[in-house]
């Protein structure tokens, strides 16, 4: 150490005893928010905490402070802008390492595994740049929290997909993914109303019908309330694939609804208004969530296979009749509510020939 | 502040869920695998303990391909470059999905393959099949008769057991004393012969014959199942084609039929019998039209030559009136006279201009490279009209000259467009 202190302490990250730095095997690593009357230095224990095997971030980085005129230690005050300091020096770490080339796939999760928070910041941040100079950004929590669910996403892909592409660098690659995306038309569904507790709950339902089949089979349940039986006698399905309804309902109430509400960021006072308002005020819940349900099915159903048009009552009779397009039927009649009303009553049983069904949302499966 | 801590908890959240995604993947062992092309659903891979193969192909590259379980759990996928080949191997526990991408100026194609994690059988012959390789490369010259791996296996079990019974024996013949203790088989197997065991070698030895022979038997099976497998996977690629054509000519067809509907109100229904019908009818129209045509065309020749028949009946006619004025126009003019005192119609000073109503006849042929413009100009000039054509001779009308015919065929032919001019063609 060049400088020469009265007295030199340490403490762990989070402020966990005093050790004095000149017993220990630290080096500086850098100087950070010195002030008139106080200086923190940074130093970085070379052992990594524990021989190198194991390396434990917290005790990785210690904080050395000092009052200059008095000669007392002032740790407590100074908590808050070391820690945020100590992120700053974390993270510009992470970020070098995630700048340089890796060239297996294992180096690659390891790597990506350990800098998940910096990525995701990253993505939500370049997320908030798109919507700020398409005119469709605002300052709120719903925006906010709009940008890191888009993040996630793409950091999900990334994690999937960039194993494949090593040697890399894996922020470019990163990068480079998020730009793609964002270069794509409509890269995301976004409408101001969907970023309301209604809207996000409609919106993350109908995102996930598009990746999952229990969501897309789920999306019947909620948007018209009915049970696998009725959805098989609705489609018009044979009973191999009647199983398989029995089986995402299943699935789908056991873990898949929570997960889509949790990477929704719906809280459960957000869900029990919800399930409030839908009790209370049911039809202008149900007129509401028709007119944002509608917003989400336009942008989404462009997953669908190009194949997959929405067609005359006939050509849906036709398909029911002949007993083809099964998949063509499951994912098309989930994701239209016009087709529905067109194609009711052509299913199994003549079961659903009453009255055409109106959107009757239901919050939980 | 309420605010700042609920997006805290809300970014904790999705990076717990990101670190924890890999043990979250409820997929069971027989739900299908969804495959996605550039996030549009294509299809899924159906295999449970057999393969699975799924072939894609489009106009439009394949940037992005996803695999994902029913829940949408993300198991794996690839970035696939522009133009040329990209393949991963995406591992589900012990199942693998294989993958293809070849891009192209034309497209792009996937081609994913499931295959299922290998039975305890199929382990079971791997390891043995490992170890009769092992065996091989030690002993190259006893397995090159037969060169499989099942025989070669085989072979080391028979000579293991050959050797041990040698060693037995031997051990038996050295140390008799341990007979004593032996129980029933050991002392029949004290009094055996050398022939028995070679008896008993001959027994392996056929034995090892039928095996390798079962062996042959597997692996022709197994090429027969791999082929069969083969003819699935194209099977399904060729109904899943047709059942899009299907879908889309029938689109097609309601496309078309839409306009004449709307006209005639016919019934939405439009079965492929009535194109055919349409076309038969078109067809007898279209030879009803020609033979129209060939007998239009017939009457068009017949008028043609009868008009030209006629014309040289007029030509003729023509030339013996132009030669009777030239012999006797005083004769001519006082018929006329007489003829027009007897009608009282027209007065005696209008014979020459009786005279000149008749028209005056000829045929020309224009020099090469006269457009129908200059033609029609010089017509107007002579203030005469076009009369019929004939081996490119166009005839001409005018009011008669006031010279004689040969000088004013003289005058003609100095014509810069004529190229020829006679009275008679």
């Amino acid at each position: 150490m060049s400088e020469s202190y009265s007295e030199l302490f340490l403490l762990s990250r989070q402020g966990e005893g005093l050790k004095n730095a000149e017993r220990m095997n630290y080096r500086r690593v850098g100087n950070a928010q010195p002030g008139a009357s106080q200086t923190a230095i940074f130093y970085q224990n070379d052992d990594s905490g524990n021989n190198g095997q194991n390396p434990r971030p917290e005790h990785r980085f210690v904080q050395c402070s000092r009052r200059v005129n008095a000669g007392t230690i002032g740790v407590a005050t100074m908590q808050n802008t070391l820690r945020k300091s100590y992120m700053i020096a974390d993270r510009t770490a992470t970020v070098s390492r995630l700048e340089e080339v890796v060239t297996t796939s294992d180096e690659f999760d390891q790597v990506v595994t350990q800098a998940l928070p910096v990525l995701l910041d990253r993505a939500a941040g370049y997320t908030k740049r798109f919507l700020r100079e398409t005119g469709q950004w605002s300052d709120d929590i719903e925006h906010e929290k709009f940008a890191l669910r888009w993040g996630s996403e793409y950091l999900e892909r990334f994690l999937v997909c960039g194993r494949t592409e090593v040697p890399c660098r894996p922020l470019f690659l990163f990068d480079s993914l998020v730009a793609k995306q964002h270069s794509k038309p409509e890269p995301f569904c976004y409408h101001p109303d969907l970023l309301k507790p209604l809207g996000r709950f409609l919106d993350g339902l109908v995102a996930r019908a598009v990746v999952s089949r229990d969501a897309l089979i789920a999306l019947y349940c909620h948007s018209y309330g009915w049970g696998a039986g009725d959805v098989i006698s609705v489609t018009g399905l044979n009973g191999l694939e009647s199983q398989r309804i029995y089986k995402n309902f299943r699935r789908w109430r056991e873990s898949g609804w929570q997960r889509t509400m949790d990477e929704m960021g719906l809280t459960k006072p957000e869900l029990a208004e919800l399930e409030n308002q839908r009790q209370r005020h049911r039809q202008r819940f149900n007129s509401e969530a028709e007119r944002l349900i509608r917003v989400a099915q336009g942008h989404y159903r462009k997953s669908e296979p190009d194949h997959y048009p929405c067609l005359s009552r006939s050509q849906w009779g036709e398909m029911f009749a002949q007993g083809y397009g099964c998949d063509y039927r499951i994912w098309h009649l989930a994701l239209c509510l016009d087709c529905m009303q067109t194609a009711w009553g052509l299913g199994s049983n003549g079961s659903s020939a009453g009255e055409k069904p109106r959107l009757e949302l239901q919050v939980r499966p | 502040m309420g605010q700042e801590e609920d997006l805290e908890l809300y970014r904790s959240q999705l990076l717990e869920s990101m670190s924890e995604r890999p043990s979250r993947s409820v997929r069971g062992l027989v739900d299908p695998i969804q495959v996605y092309v550039n996030e549009r659903r294509v299809g899924e891979l159906k295999g449970v303990e057999t393969e699975a193969t799924l072939h894609v192909h489009g106009v439009d590259h394949v940037e992005t391909v996803q695999l994902r379980t029913e829940d949408g759990q993300l198991l794996g996928g690839l970035v696939a470059p522009e133009h040329g080949f990209r393949t991963n191997r995406v591992r589900l526990s012990g199942d693998a999905v294989e993958l293809c991408v070849h891009n192209t100026v034309q497209g792009g194609a996937l081609s994913a393959v499931f295959v299922p994690a290998p039975s305890f059988w199929s382990r079971t012959r791997n390891i043995c099949a490992d170890l009769a390789e092992r065996w091989a490369s030690r002993r190259p010259e006893a397995t090159m008769a037969y060169g499989m791996r099942t025989v070669a296996f085989t072979q080391a079990l028979l000579a293991v057991a050959v050797v041990g019974l040698v060693v037995d024996r031997t051990m038996i013949w050295m140390n008799p004393e341990h007979m004593v203790a032996s129980t029933v088989q050991t002392g029949t197997l004290s009094t055996a012969s050398i022939t028995e065991i070679e008896q008993l070698a001959k027994q392996l030895g056929e034995l090892r014959l039928m095996q390798a022979k079962v062996g042959e038997a597997l692996q022709s099976q197994e090429k027969g199942m791999t082929l069969l497998h083969q003819t699935m996977a194209r099977l399904s690629s060729t109904q899943e084609s047709v059942a899009t054509s299907v879908v889309m000519v029938k689109e097609e067809m309601e496309k078309r039929q839409e306009g004449p509907e709307r006209d005639a109100d016919r019934p939405t229904q439009v079965t492929v019998g009535t194109g055919v019908v349409d076309q038969e009818q078109f067809e007898v129209a279209i030879h009803g039209l020609a033979a129209d045509n060939d007998r239009l065309s017939k009457q068009i020749a017949g008028l043609e030559e009868h008009n030209r028949i006629v014309t040289a009946k007029l030509q003729t006619a023509m030339a013996h009136v132009a030669k009777a004025i030239e012999q006797s126009p005083e004769r001519l003019v006082a018929r006329e006279a007489d003829m027009a005192r007897k009608h009282q119609l027209v007065p005696v000073v209008d014979n020459r201009s009786s005279t000149q109503s008749q028209p005056f006849l000829f045929w020309v042929t224009f020099s090469e490279g006269t457009t129908q413009e200059s033609i029609d100009q010089w017509l107007n000039g002579m203030k005469g009209h076009k009369g019929a054509q004939n081996e490119g001779w166009q005839e001409v009308q005018i009011l008669p000259p006031p010279v004689p015919p040969d000088l004013f065929l003289e005058q003609i032919r100095g014509e810069k467009i004529i190229k020829e001019a006679r009275l008679n063609h």
